[in-house]
């Protein structure tokens, strides 16, 4: 890691970002999503994600309504692209990984539902700060 | 006065170097004082110089109501800026925090708590002759005779 | 032996370039940029916090100081949003001479961005230029509204005032002249060849990064996305309003879209005035209880209110989205990364009109 001159701590002014009421209401929705307590998320954000990437949150969020993941149903269902290239949560590799073992779950016979359910929970890990 | 300092005093009075900075306005003031630079104003026919380098100011001019990113880093500014110098204010958020400074808001006016200051001009926005007065002001009280009045 | 270093230069928060306060933590292989980190938090003022439970008459005047740069369209975005929840009509002369103030206020908004980049890189003669149009469409703007900045024009149910007779029949005359400067100094833009060189092909923004980054304004416009709210205003549509978009995705086209806009926004002024109805400026009305999100083309791009109000006109919930946001958001995640030189970091970041007033609010 880098130490700058002049640094100061980020993490007040971060978390006044994210409880404005419409980044407060995308979090509550990802904690749901995800199943992770709202302050652990908002922790993991805070520890990931730039100054402006959280102002921006709302709209990527947006943006990934309406164009992340169209062909697959798996891949929406964990929100592959929603997470990594969208909101940038997660790294891609990582995302990778879940989204290929959850087809080859898929693939093998398993639902649908216990596989993304599955898939959701090694999100979960990665997002473990 | 000695010879000295009337040629110091002559110098200085036709080159004064400004730096601005911003420590939570609404812009408004912002551009009142990019507007000086403007051929119409002129600020440069006076010898005032913008650079926003604080290393070489004589004039600091901080606009806004002062939010939480600047503690320390004000002072600090200030601090690098070689005497002789003078901080003018502009706008109202420096002097009262205009309507930012209201219950639940993240700024701590005034400014003057923070750093000394020579001058405030109020408005929102003040014009840019306003702007350009208020340094020229500052320019002949402070700047002049300096070293005879600081030993 | 030639090593490659990994540095990390800061630029900020005072930077001779930045006109506010941001901080641009920039980490560089050699020269080229490989990523960088945004620290904002020099200009967080809490304005939605003390718009909460204050009646609008108040909450219009701090909805006008979110940005100083473009404050008529918070203004008039702000009362467009309380007009649709309490169902306020609005006179057709007054939407009308709301248009004819937001495009002044364009124009010299636009202006200004491009004296900033034209300063940015050095090309000083061409800034002034443009910095004494700007003073010229603020005069307009002063004697249409009667304030520089912050004018608080805009009202429900209408505008302030009505344009004065002299100033209806001397603002064509000083539209040619504008226009016909303008003309000059975007084709000395165009055709710098040394303004080329540090501009074409420099702080690309794909298409696709663009949608991704959900960018708006001049700075999706330059990237080939026709996006423009001001498609979707009923008085803008009744004047025509089509879109300028351009292919390049660099900061030549950033510029140069501009400039476009700027004639085109002479052009909407223009046909305004000749088509201008008679009748009053201020129909009147109460602002009632409603939920809304409502957009509106800043300069910079899509401004967007999400507003919920109680009975009395008070604002209970508020959240703004401001066009900078994105963009800049964009700027340095995707712009100015690949940049071959530190030396465009700062063009490339002023390139894209950002405003950090805006942004953090």
């Amino acid at each position: 890691m880098t130490t700058y001159l002049y640094e100061q701590d980020l993490v007040p002014q971060k978390y006044r970002i994210l409880v404005a009421m419409r980044h407060d209401r995308l979090v509550q929705q990802i904690s749901l999503e995800l199943d992770i307590p709202v302050q652990e998320l908002r922790r993991y954000l805070i520890g990931h994600l730039d100054m402006i990437q959280l102002e921006n949150l709302p709209a990527r969020a947006e943006m990934a309504e309406d164009h992340a993941d169209k062909g697959d149903a798996v891949a929406r269902a964990l929100g592959r692209e929603k997470y990594t290239v969208y909101l940038r949560i997660l790294p891609g590799a990582a995302m990778d990984a879940i989204f290929s073992e959850v087809t080859t779950r898929v693939h093998a016979g398993a639902s649908m539902e216990d596989a993304v359910a599955y898939g959701r929970i090694q999100i979960r890990e990665a997002l473990k700060p | 006065m000695n010879i000295l300092q009337r040629i110091k005093n002559a110098v200085r009075s036709r080159s004064i170097h400004v730096a601005y900075v911003d420590v939570g306005s609404c812009n408004g003031c912002d551009i009142e004082v990019l507007a000086c630079l403007a051929p119409r104003y002129d600020i440069e026919q006076y010898g005032i110089y913008v650079h926003n380098n604080p290393r070489e100011a004589d004039v600091l001019l901080v606009i806004g109501a002062y939010t939480p990113g600047w503690e320390e880093k004000l002072a600090m500014v200030w601090e690098k800026i070689p005497a002789p110098k003078a901080a003018i204010t502009i706008g109202n958020c420096p002097i009262s925090g205009c309507l930012f400074d209201r219950k639940g808001s993240f700024v701590d006016p005034p400014v003057k708590k923070h750093i000394p200051i020579a001058a405030e001009v109020p408005g929102c926005p003040p014009r840019p002759t306003e702007i350009l007065q208020a340094i020229l002001s500052v320019r002949d009280t402070v700047f002049a005779n300096w070293e005879e009045e600081h030993p | 032996m030639k090593r490659i270093v990994d540095v990390n230069i800061p630029l900020g928060p005072i930077h001779p370039c930045f006109k506010e306060p941001i901080r641009l933590k920039c980490e560089a292989k050699g020269e080229r940029i490989i990523g960088a980190e945004v620290e904002l938090g020099y200009m967080k003022k809490g304005i939605e916090r003390i718009m909460k439970g204050r009646p609008w008459q108040e909450v219009m005047f701090l909805a006008e100081r979110v940005c100083g740069i473009c404050s008529v369209i918070h203004n008039m975005v702000f009362i467009e949003a309380m007009e649709q929840i309490s169902d306020i009509a609005v006179p057709p002369r007054a939407a009308y001479l709301r248009v004819i103030a937001n495009e002044l206020d364009r124009m010299q908004s636009h202006l200004l961005a491009n004296f900033s980049y034209c300063y940015t890189i050095e090309h000083e003669t061409l800034a002034m230029y443009l910095l004494d149009l700007r003073e010229q469409v603020m005069d307009e703007l002063e004697l249409l509204t009667g304030a520089r900045v912050t004018c608080a024009y805009i009202i429900p149910g209408g505008v302030r005032c009505d344009i004065p007779v002299t100033e209806a029949e001397a603002l064509p005359a000083s539209l040619d002249r504008m226009e016909s400067d303008l003309c000059r100094y975007a084709g000395m833009f165009e055709c710098g060849p040394m303004i080329a060189l540090r501009s074409r092909g420099v702080g690309i923004l794909t298409l696709e990064a663009a949608e991704r980054a959900h960018v708006v304004g001049p700075t999706a416009r330059a990237s080939g996305i026709a996006v423009d709210c001001r498609q979707h205003h009923p008085t803008y549509r009744k004047l025509g309003f089509v879109p300028i978009t351009r292919p390049d995705c660099d900061n030549f086209a950033r510029v140069m879209l501009r400039f476009d806009e700027l004639f085109q926004s002479i052009g909407i002024i223009r046909k305004c005035l000749q088509e201008l109805p008679k009748g009053v400026v201020r129909g009147g009305g109460v602002c009632k209880a409603g939920e809304i999100r409502y957009s509106g083309e800043a300069p910079r791009g899509e401004l967007t209110y999400f507003i919920k109000s109680d009975e009395f006109g008070r604002i209970v919930e508020i959240q703004i989205q401001t066009p900078s946001i994105m963009n800049i958001e964009a700027c340095c995640h995707e712009m100015i990364i690949g940049s071959d030189s530190i030396a465009d970091v700062t063009a490339t970041f002023v390139s894209a009109d950002p405003c950090i007033a805006c942004t953090e609010r």
